[in-house]
């Protein structure tokens, strides 16, 4: 191509090292953190020991010790799985409609929708705190399963309803010619076609629940309590605990990070509702 | 029952829930602004709980107008914002124009480049603030002390030495004190948000019509003014695209601010409303109220720009 025969020998060579050294920065702060998770606590902070030390796997060792964090892994798998799963149930059927037999006022629901994901949290604080405490559902499974949903409920919609629209009407036509009802039509036609779609949607819920930082943290103690909640309880500014506290932080984000490496692609549909392809 | 009132009907489970949703508690709020109401109140008990009786018309609005944090939250939320933007947006075209051409790794440079976004914002803050920006144990100070420790050595040396011992000691920054705490929540957010820029624009420029920039290139254009003429256009929209979807997420941050300094010198709008929260739930929801207004500004922009595209 005539852009490449054009550009001198030396650029590539300093592109692709140039690149690589940007990469490597970015993913610097990460790679330190898992670095650090198997250092004791003492040599973390000590200069002399910063790239040479003695590996240990204490810290993995003391986690559930230290930081009782299973107990908070399963409850933030326990919350974002239900939620992601209750989200999915609530809005295939709705992107469906939406995608399938969109109204004059589609658009506007779609958008309306959005426009509730950009309502500012903190604004409703209070008023949630005093309904779920006076509802009896401070602290638990249910509600923070039903807030996460609520949170995703329009990204995962839109995200929905711009894969269900590129599949073809007839496809979806047929299935009435063939006397299958609507709920057939989701479950034996819709849902296969659309499943790759589906999934990655799914995955990206799954993300978002998971790292979700401000009802988790607000609406719990101890009993629902999820891994945001432990991390941003143990901030140890004391820097005495450097080496546990990267162990635990790299159980908490490690499983997502790697997760997400497989839904790059979606995420920028996800999150630009469709406008950027 | 016409063929097509069931599949429309199968929206209404989700609109009702966001209905709810958004105006249960948003009414809770917005009635909570116009009345006194406080949490603890010994000498006026009759406060303590939600009541008409108690209404105080824009008094709370009054109130957290008057109050010297409301404008400062106000100003640290839009310099934090418009910081993280500007230097999101900035790093983000660069290191998409850096990585869009071929080069040995490139797979694995892209995962290595969007890993930061899906970092949780509690580890996210922590991770920073403790093991990389803390003054004394992080790397920060383990790397400004022996920067220190060699330039001492070097002043004894011979020949050198003279030249060495003009130089300053270097003292590092505590970036949870109140002149910088603001910079040490920029700097974490824009590293986790870089990516996504990173990753919009990428997927924005492999749609770029390469035969116009060959045909550019036939015509004599350098690569600065195929970028200028070429690829910036192109990256306009997506750019504005990452502008206004960012400014929603950084205008309600949290996490970040409460890990740092607790809202020691940033605080933002967010932050204020959860201090007022702890008694007075009438400022609290004023300054809600506030919030929204903020929000819907911004999500105005945001919705006409989306709204253009959607049904293409």
């Amino acid at each position: 191509m005539a852009i490449v025969a054009q550009s001198s020998k030396l650029s590539n060579v300093l592109w692709p090292v140039l690149a690589w050294i940007v990469g490597l920065l970015f993913f610097f702060p990460i790679f330190w953190m898992v670095l650090t998770s198997f250092k004791t606590d003492a040599d973390a902070v000590k200069s002399e020991y910063l790239l040479w030390f003695t590996p240990t796997l204490e810290n993995y060792l003391n986690m559930t010790e230290n930081y009782d964090y299973w107990r908070f892994a399963r409850n933030s798998v326990i919350t974002s799985v239900f939620a992601t799963i209750f989200t999915l149930v609530v809005s295939i059927p709705a992107a469906y409609a939406m995608a399938f037999n969109p109204t004059k006022r589609t658009k506007d629901v779609l958008m309306w929708m959005l426009s509730t994901k950009m309502l500012p949290a903190a604004a409703v604080l209070y008023p949630m705190t005093f309904l779920t405490k006076s509802l009896g559902l401070f602290d638990t499974h249910f509600m923070i399963i039903l807030v996460l949903s609520l949170i995703n409920l329009p990204i995962v919609i839109w995200m929905l309803f711009t894969y269900f629209k590129e599949i073809p009407k007839d496809i979806i036509e047929a299935g009435k010619m063939d006397g299958v009802d609507t709920l057939g039509e989701i479950k034996e036609i819709l849902i296969p076609l659309a499943w790759g779609g589906i999934a990655s949607t799914a995955l990206l819920c799954f993300i978002f629940c998971w790292n979700e930082a401000y009802w988790t943290v607000r609406l719990t103690t101890t009993d629902a309590a999820t891994l945001s909640k432990l991390i941003e309880g143990n901030r140890a500014p004391e820097g005495l605990f450097f080496g546990r506290l990267s162990a635990v932080s790299t159980a908490a984000v490690g499983p997502i990070v790697v997760l997400g490496w497989f839904c790059q692609k979606q995420l920028v549909q996800g999150l630009t509702f469709g406008a950027v392809k | 029952m016409s063929k097509r009132t069931l599949p429309r009907l199968l929206q209404t489970p989700a609109v009702l829930l966001l209905l709810v949703w958004m105006l249960v508690p948003l009414g809770m709020t917005l009635y909570f602004s116009f009345i006194r109401y406080v949490l603890n109140s010994l000498r006026r008990p009759e406060w303590t709980s939600p009541s008409l009786s108690n209404w105080r018309g824009f008094g709370n609005y009054e109130f957290v107008l008057k109050s010297k944090d409301f404008l400062l939250s106000i100003q640290n939320s839009l310099v934090i914002v418009c910081s993280i933007l500007f230097l999101t947006v900035i790093l983000g075209v660069l290191i998409a124009v850096l990585i869009n051409r071929a080069f040995p790794g490139r797979g694995i440079v892209r995962v290595l480049l969007i890993s930061p976004f899906f970092v949780m914002p509690a580890v996210n803050a922590v991770l920073w603030i403790n093991m990389i920006l803390d003054p004394v144990l992080g790397l920060q100070g383990i790397t400004v002390g022996s920067i220190n420790d060699m330039v001492e050595g070097l002043r004894n040396a011979p020949l050198v030495g003279w030249f060495f011992s003009l130089w300053p000691e270097l003292t590092p920054i505590s970036f949870r004190a109140t002149q910088t705490s603001a910079l040490a929540v920029i700097i974490m957010v824009t590293w986790q948000w870089t990516p996504f820029a990173v990753l919009i624009f990428m997927t924005s420029l492999q749609s770029e019509d390469q035969q116009q920039k060959e045909a550019a290139v036939l015509d004599g254009a350098g690569p600065w003014s195929q970028f200028r003429f070429l690829t910036l256009p192109h990256l306009g929209r997506p750019i504005a695209i990452v502008v206004m979807i960012q400014a929603i997420f950084h205008l309600s941050l949290y996490a970040e601010i409460e890990i740092v300094s607790r809202g020691n010198g940033n605080k933002n709008l967010p932050y204020l409303i959860g201090e007022f929260a702890n008694n007075n739930i009438g400022a609290a929801s004023a300054t809600g109220i506030f919030a929204v207004i903020l929000a819907n500004i911004v999500a105005i922009f945001l919705l006409r720009m989306i709204g253009k595209t959607l049904m293409e």
